[in-house]
């Protein structure tokens, strides 16, 4: 019986599980390979595709909703489920892409054992309903991710990118503890509904304690904020970024920096919840002066690496709406806003490692006549560039239409402020317009080289996904959108519906 | 007849699918023309079909829609859930006033697959863009769902960016990005309107019909400041496509840039998408909103309308000329919206028409001067009547036309919105007419200038050639069309008449 008991607390961690043995295995498995190390990267393809064909029948093919326990710690849920699909599909996109970049560097095993590590610890992060947990899993992913931007330890850039990430990882991480033992102090339990809970009663006077709470939701939104690479947390991102190999840049800025999000949602949304009126301009903000010093930066790059970097601050911004707003309908775009960005994003690394594995290089020059060279290429980064700037009927459109939306009705019904939200995003989506289309100038407008580039089949298909996913989802967005309202109102059950 | 056959959804897929097909013709470049000329004619012949079944019966409306609350006589009306979440359909209809626009799409984008026969550079990409373009034109102007329509709206931008950018002339980098920012930012005005529209209506549907139900015609859930606050965000929306003064300077530079199939598709069609925007949505949609700008809009108007033709007159550029001259002309169609009187909106709508007509004649003119004589600038020419006799004949007609010349569809265009003006604002009438002097000027002078006079020396002259058959057919068809609505303009209010008398109705007159 006892047996029994175990295996029914452990059933919501049998991905984790899967994905460790896998990574335990992988690094001996590079020993038996001779001269191909492909073979290890269909090897670590096996739990991603299991995994994702687990999660998208539960999610989508599932008459009753997802909900498996892990004890008090865990709970595998819908709103962790799609974080799951976002961080799983990533790394499926990474994963795919890696072998032919990184063919000639060494320690194959080594890297796709850390690529699904991160991905473990991604994934504790969206199930945690504890802040220990969540901070194990913070850990687990930013120790696997400082060594990946510093895999190739030969390179000077990736060499400073790693050091850089890892300073200021751990300083977060730093933070983040702090504000935990904080509230810990506080609210004496580490399970974030309880701390809601507590922080909430009326009966408890933590009148005294109210400076010690605010203390901590700033520390929060430090290290947190250094996550998600928030202005003005941000000055890592771009140097890290263009130094990692770039499948791992894809990584970083498509699913670890969801991670930050997952974290932020839970916190912000149920533990700290009683003081949104604290956090709630502050936030909105730091929002706004994301979203337009990461575009107005953006513009002035030369390096598409640093280029989408700051593109993702931006992106940081629009989803960070998601939380001063605070419905169940703004997380709701929150969620699918996330979910597209992984796929626009992940997809535009994807094209520069392709370019990147033929020699071509990362700067925006070398996209100059692209067209010509690889019809294949550029379609695929002008649909993921113009997904990004919002262009309907793209993803990125459909997920900034819910979230801005949002924004839009709050402001009819709470604070109108909010109303501001909605605009400096529909602005800032304007204002990015301007690099995106420069980048898509280039490539079809621009002369260059005309020697064509034979993109490497691997990289390929994985781009291929994440176009399709990125047509796709534009074009029939219900299925998703009925999954991340589900996801909201499920995870967020006390926030207000947002949508009459 | 159509019952059951959702001829519009037809109608789109033929672009589409040639589209898709001009796109992956791989090597075979030398087909693409092809392929976008028999995918375009279909359109045009099934809308021509279309346009058949209004005339047979220009006001039987499709029942039972939105509770038989529907108020515009929609016919091929279809309806189909899309994000069920968010209250978003693909619907799509046509009445009296989209009819007329729909059809010129689709004969324009033929005609200017005709006028870019010789196109060799890029051609698969140029062709394949071109039905891109016109899906995204046509859609606009069937669209009956708010998402839908800003859909299709945005998806216009995207050809217009590469044809300015690829194929434009010496300035077309700047040109092409100013294009694309400019009523991208336009657009997203009106996408927060949209939003706003829809949670103030209850949030229920995006379908445009609804939401004006919903929030203005049974009940007033849009209160004055709503609706005036939202009317002007939609009048900036629409008025930079239109475009008015002072949002207009994206068009001379896109246009003076464009090749000549993007001027002829930019000047004929996508203008017509702002002043389509102002009578389908805001006018119906915000009554209130509209009354209390109606002032506005017609100071805009008549600003528009003035300043656009002294500005022509001052033009060297042939091309540029024109375009200015199209400020002036959708001027008036702002004029006729802004009476608020029956005539006034047929007028407007018709006038859209006519201008789609004539405006593409004097683009595709001054297309065949620079390909013929290797400049556009009016100093460098003259005397061309001699060297180029049909050319000259075809374009002294099309700016004949362009300058009201009576007979021709101008004319009763401009005349009926001077006519309305008359019965609101009798007193200020002198202000619009005096653009017709100015137009009448700025046309004669290039004209003269141009094709009479003595022989340029500034050009050589000796290896000028006459219009190409690809240059004259579409010109010519376009001024049989153009002399046959002039003389008959009634074919085309009995579609717009019953439509236009709606909306007067909404506004609370009638």
């Amino acid at each position: 019986m006892a047996e029994v008991a175990v295996w029914d607390t452990l059933q919501g961690f049998t991905p984790q599980l899967i994905l460790i043995a896998f990574a335990l295995i992988l690094p001996g498995l590079d020993y038996l390979l001779k001269k191909d190390k492909r073979p290890l990267a269909w090897f670590a393809l096996v739990p991603l595709v299991a995994i994702a064909a687990f999660i998208v029948t539960k999610l989508f093919f599932s008459s009753e909703p997802l909900s498996m326990q892990v004890g008090s710690l865990l709970t595998l849920d819908t709103f962790s489920g799609l974080f799951m699909l976002v961080f799983i599909s990533v790394g499926i996109v990474v994963v795919l892409a890696s072998p032919e970049f990184i063919r000639r560097d060494r320690n194959h095993g080594e890297y796709y054992a850390l690529v699904l590590l991160a991905l473990t610890g991604m994934t504790v992060v969206a199930e945690s309903n504890d802040l220990i947990a969540l901070f194990v899993g913070l850990e687990t992913a930013g120790i696997s991710s400082f060594a990946l931007s510093g895999f190739r330890k030969s390179e000077n850039r990736s060499a400073e990118a790693a050091t850089k990430y890892f300073i200021i990882g751990g300083f977060s991480s730093a933070l983040t503890l702090f504000a935990i033992s904080l509230i810990y102090g506080v609210a004496g339990t580490t399970n974030i509904a309880d701390i809601g809970l507590i922080l909430q009663d009326p009966a408890a006077t933590l009148e005294g304690s109210r400076s010690v709470v605010l203390l901590a939701v700033v520390l929060f939104i430090a290290g947190l904020g250094f996550k998600i690479a928030l202005v003005p947390f941000h000055m890592w991102a771009p140097d890290v970024y263009e130094g990692s190999p770039t499948p791992i840049s894809g990584l970083l800025a498509a699913a670890s920096k969801k991670m930050g999000f997952a974290a932020l949602f839970k916190i912000f949304l149920i533990a700290v919840i009683v003081t949104k009126t604290d956090w709630q301009v502050a936030i909105a903000a730091l929002a706004i002066i994301s979203m337009t010093v990461g575009n107005l930066i953006a513009i002035s790059q030369t390096n598409i690496k640093r280029m989408l970097a700051y593109s993702s601050i931006a992106q940081a911004g629009y989803i960070l709406i998601a939380l001063p707003v605070g419905t169940q309908y703004a997380l709701e775009g929150g969620l699918f806003h996330i979910l597209t960005h992984a796929f626009m994003k992940s997809g535009a690394f994807m094209v520069v490692a392709a370019m990147g594995a033929v020699a071509v290089g990362e700067k925006l020059e070398d996209f100059k006549g692209l067209s010509k060279r690889s019809p294949f290429l550029s379609f695929s980064m002008a649909i993921f560039l113009l997904s990004l700037a919002g262009i309907p009927p793209l993803a990125g459109f459909s997920s900034k239409f819910v979230l801005f939306s949002s924004a839009v009705y709050a402001s009819a019904d709470g604070p109108t402020w909010l109303v501001w939200l909605a605009i400096a995003g529909v602005l800032n989506s304007a204002l990015s317009l301007y690099y995106y289309a420069r980048v898509i100038k280039y490539m079809y407008m621009d002369p260059g080289p005309t020697d064509r580039i034979s993109v490497p089949p691997m990289i390929g298909i994985s781009i291929a996904l994440a176009l399709i996913m990125v047509i796709t989802i534009g074009l029939y967005p219900q299925a998703v959108i009925d999954l991340c309202e589900t996801a909201a109102a499920g995870a967020f059950p006390i926030l207000p519906a947002g949508l009459p | 007849m159509f019952e059951g056959i959702p001829m519009i959804t037809i109608i789109l897929l033929m672009p589409i699918i040639g589209s898709i097909l001009t796109f992956s013709l791989g090597r075979r470049e030398s087909w693409a023309k092809w392929f976008a000329l028999s995918f375009s004619l279909a359109a045009l012949v099934l809308s021509v079909v279309v346009a058949l079944q209004f005339m047979v019966n220009p006001t039987s409306q499709a029942t039972g829609y939105h509770d038989g609350r529907g108020f515009f006589n929609y016919q091929f009306y279809e309806e189909h859930v899309w994000i069920k979440a968010l209250g978003i359909n693909y619907i799509v209809g046509l009445d009296g006033i989209s009819l007329p626009l729909f059809v010129l799409t689709t004969l324009l984008c033929t005609l200017s697959v005709v006028f870019s026969w010789d196109t060799k550079v890029r051609a698969k990409e140029y062709f394949g863009l071109m039905l891109v373009l016109e899906v995204g034109v046509l859609g606009v102007f069937v669209s009956l769902d708010y998402f839908l329509f800003y859909v299709f709206w945005e998806i216009v931008l995207i050809p217009m960016y590469f044809m300015i950018g690829i194929w434009g002339g010496p300035k077309k980098d700047y040109a092409a990005i100013k294009f694309f920012i400019y009523t991208h930012v336009a657009s997203l005005a009106m996408l927060i309107s949209i939003m706003a529209m829809f949670f103030q209506a209850g949030a229920h549907s995006f379908s445009m019909e609804r939401i004006a139900l919903d929030g203005s015609i049974d009940s007033n859930l849009f209160t004055g400041g709503f609706q005036i606050a939202i009317f002007a965000a939609l009048l900036f929306g629409f008025g930079v496509k239109i475009p008015i003064v002072p949002f207009h300077t994206w068009l001379p530079d896109a246009h003076v840039e464009a090749p000549t199939a993007g001027s002829v598709l930019l000047a004929g069609l996508l203008l017509k998408m702002g002043g389509y925007g102002l009578i389908r949505i805001a006018i119906p949609t915000l009554p209130q909103g509209a009354a209390s700008l109606q002032i506005l809009m017609a100071v805009i108007a008549i600003v528009s309308i003035l300043y656009g033709a002294v500005l022509s007159l001052a033009q060297k550029d042939l091309k540029k000329m024109v375009a200015y001259s199209s400020i002036s002309h959708m001027g008036f169609v702002l004029l006729g919206f802004a009476t608020f009187t029956e005539l006034g909106i047929v007028a407007g709508v018709f006038q859209m028409f006519a201008h789609g007509l004539v405006t593409a004649v004097l683009f595709m003119m001054c297309g065949v001067m620079q390909h013929k004589c290797g400049t556009r600038m009016i100093p460098s020419l003259g005397g061309l009547s001699r060297k180029m006799p049909r050319a000259s004949t075809l374009m002294t007609i099309g700016f004949l036309a362009s300058l009201g010349l009576p007979g021709l569809v101008s004319f009763a265009a401009e005349f009926m919105v001077l006519a309305s003006m008359f019965q609101v604002w009798a007193l200020w009438l002198w202000l619009p007419i005096l653009s017709v002097v100015i137009t009448a000027g700025y046309y004669l002078w290039a004209l003269q200038r141009t094709m009479f006079g003595p022989l340029t020396d500034q050009i050589d002259t000796t290896k000028i050639h006459d219009v190409s058959w690809y240059e004259g057919v579409p010109v010519s068809i376009l001024i049989f069309l153009i002399a046959i609505f002039g003389v008959f303009p009634l074919v085309m209010f009995q579609f717009i008449n019953p439509a236009a008398h709606i909306v007067v109705g909404l506004l609370g007159g009638g």
